[in-house]
């Protein structure tokens, strides 16, 4: 099993009444809330709390990309990845991911992920990702085109890292006369991509075709489980097994030293998260042509109630996060993993919320000494061969 | 004024069908429907058949019973589209040309058509027509508006019950018509996310019309503001303006009976001449 801290970078201060006053932490939520000086300290703790797990031994250090939103202040998960390359040493930088169907260009980010790999000494993970919803209102990005821009930036940019010519590009969606990217990444034949997925069998088969890892999103254990054994179906019918290590589990995580303390401390974080930081009208989770009618029918016909509407104890006993004693989370991880069906990578959350920079130190440090060891023999392939 | 039902027809074009409701006699209005009002047989063309015209009322590509068309990427699209409907109602060259209504997004095309063919167009109706940028009078985001809210931005006396409202307490969410609607909502984003209900470019085009032009506006439009129907009537020559008193955007339907008078009397007082074999109008 391999472990990283992943962070959203969100932004706590909100006000008192938020919940009445405002139908989302996005994209309309008036940036007059935003506090610089806040929101500079907050960078500095975060960035710190990245290198603090890359020193804890965590294997992966994982940063993300929002707009116009409390809920992560990463616009350009790529500058923080910068950041973080000249002061870790060992842990794989992952941005996860690049949401490359809302860039006007493309290229640009086969450009920065290729510096970032230098920069990084061939540490870093490429996550692409479509963005969520309201992000093609702040971007101005027609969501009608969301699959065939991400499909197609997708294929360019894997071309632009790996092709030994310089070569032209005419697309649907993009048109390039010359592609010629410096610098080109270090890894052969390019950094590891990460996909995240949420149901879509286009999705599993899109990662299973290429062996890209597939990560879940958050969501019930029952439906995750449903999605691993959808990438695995989809790497079946393509003649083999997928390594563990290419199904990644996300989940918010929290260690204290008592389960008692862990659960008074994660509870307000957690209900931030699920209430606060992810509160968004239908329409934005859904602009027109984001989904096909057809997912659509599915996610409506499937989707028991919606995330604000959760307990604190709903998202426990739903596996939507994992909270206690360090004892109490090995155990409870070791369930999730039996329940899933296995998975080779987890990617924990565990700067949650308006959590302290205490909280998330000393959870993390809990996890990395008492948690990782106990777990660190699962999804591990029996004969690992080179995927 | 006596009720006209209609009668469904298809037309067959290479991109995929085309379905049109058509009712009463006389000369032909082509109806070109609001984002909201794809497949309905509305009072507004009753009367309007009543008053003897063939009313007839296609829906647009992936709206209604029409198929999605999905090559029709952009308002430009479009026009070769209804160009291509054209042909086959026999509207052309040679041939008639009809009156032609179209509503908020249906204006818009109706507005494109009279730019890119004026000599086809036997006379032009907009109804609060979408289709401008003006920076200064920004259409409100129909796709950011929950549809409670924005069945009631709709009309001037909004309806108690807004029956496009699927969360509405006690009610039975319809998932069919939640289907269809995000269905129409993602054929109208493919047409007009960005820019948004516009093209920049018309504005400066509108002086090719050469049809009689009505433009009416409603007095309290809460989606497009009043300030558009001013600038079409004021680039479009010669064009008519009228605005409806207490009513909201969606005028023919909030006040079918005194909507359909004004446009009757237009249409009536604007006969349609033949167009000549040069294609040359007027």
């Amino acid at each position: 099993m391999k472990f990283s801290f992943f962070h959203l970078m969100p932004y706590p201060y909100l006000p008192d009444d938020f919940d009445s006053k405002y139908d989302s932490s996005a994209l309309t939520y008036p940036n007059a809330n935003f506090d610089p000086a806040l929101g500079s300290a907050l960078y500095a703790r975060y960035l710190d709390e990245l290198e603090y797990a890359d020193q804890l031994g965590f294997d992966g250090i994982a940063v993300n990309e929002h707009h116009q939103s409390a809920y992560g202040l990463m616009p350009s998960p790529n500058l923080m990845a910068a950041a973080l390359t000249r002061r870790t040493s060992n842990a794989r930088i992952m941005v996860l991911g690049n949401a490359i169907a809302i860039r006007g260009n493309p290229l640009r980010v086969a450009e920065e992920i290729a510096m970032l790999d230098l920069l990084s000494g061939g540490r870093v993970d490429s996550g692409f990702v479509r963005g969520i919803g309201w992000e093609y209102f702040a971007h101005s990005i027609n969501p009608v085109k969301s699959r065939a821009r991400f499909d197609e930036a997708h294929d360019l940019i894997i071309k632009a890292w790996t092709s030994p010519e310089m070569f032209s590009w005419y697309g649907a969606n993009y048109e390039y006369r010359y592609v010629n990217i410096w610098p080109r990444p270090v890894q052969r034949p390019h950094p590891p991509i990460y996909i995240p997925g949420a149901g879509s069998t286009e999705t599993m088969k899109f990662c299973a075709e290429r062996k890209y890892t597939y990560m879940s999103v958050y969501a019930p254990t029952s439906i995750v489980r449903r999605w691993f054994d959808g990438y695995r179906a989809a790497a079946a019918d393509l003649g083999y097994v997928p390594d563990p290590e290419k199904i990644a589990f996300s989940v918010p995580v929290y260690v204290a030293d008592t389960d008692e303390r862990a659960h008074r401390e994660a509870r307000p974080a957690l209900e931030w998260l699920y209430r606060k930081g992810l509160k968004q009208t239908a329409e934005m989770v859904t602009p027109p042509g984001y989904m096909s009618p057809g997912s659509l029918r599915g996610v409506l016909s499937s989707r028991p109630r919606s995330l604000g509407g959760l307990s604190y104890e709903d998202l426990l006993a739903n596996g939507q996060a994992v909270v206690g004693s360090p004892a109490a989370v090995a155990d409870r991880l070791a369930e999730l993993y039996e329940k899933l069906g296995g998975f080779g990578q987890l990617i924990g959350l565990f700067a949650i919320g308006p959590s302290t920079h205490e909280q998330v130190m000393r959870s993390a440090e809990l996890f990395a000494a008492d948690v990782m060891p106990a777990l660190r023999p699962l999804g591990v392939a029996a004969e690992r061969t080179t995927a | 004024m006596t009720d006209v039902a209609p009668t469904e027809e298809f037309l067959e074009l290479a991109g995929g069908r085309v379905r049109l409701l058509r009712g009463g006699a006389g000369e032909p209005v082509l109806f070109l429907h609001a984002a909201g009002g794809a497949g309905a047989w509305l009072p507004f063309h009753s009367r309007l058949a009543g008053a003897g015209f063939e009313v007839i009322v296609p829906d647009h590509p992936g709206f209604g019973k029409s198929d999605d068309f999905p090559e029709v990427e952009a308002i430009d699209d479009l026009i070769y589209h209804y160009l291509d409907v054209f042909d086959l109602l026999g509207f052309g060259p040679g041939a008639a040309r009809p009156h032609v209504v179209g509503a908020s997004f249906g204006g818009w095309i109706a507005a494109e058509l009279a730019v890119h063919s004026p000599q086809l167009i036997g006379s032009l109706t907009l109804l609060s027509a979408a289709g401008l940028r003006l920076p200064d009078h920004p259409v409100a985001d129909v796709f950011l508006m929950p549809p409670a809210k924005l069945a009631a931005a709709l009309f001037h006396d909004p309806p108690l019950d807004p029956p496009l409202d699927p969360s509405r307490p006690g009610a039975a969410p319809d998932l069919d018509a939640i289907i269809a609607a995000y269905r129409e909502a993602t054929s109208l984003a493919r047409f007009s996310w960005v820019p948004y209900l516009s093209d920049p470019k018309l504005e400066r085009r509108l002086a090719r019309i050469t049809a009689p032009t009505l433009v009416v506006a409603p007095s309290d439009d809460r989606l497009i503001p009043v300030a558009h129907a001013r600038r079409y009537a004021a680039l479009i020559g010669g064009a008519d303006y009228a605005e409806v008193a207490e009513c909201g955007h969606a005028m023919h339907v909030e006040r079918p009976a005194e909507f359909a008078a004004l446009v009757a009397s237009f249409l009536v007082s604007h006969p349609l001449a033949p167009l000549s074999e040069s294609g040359v109008s007027r």
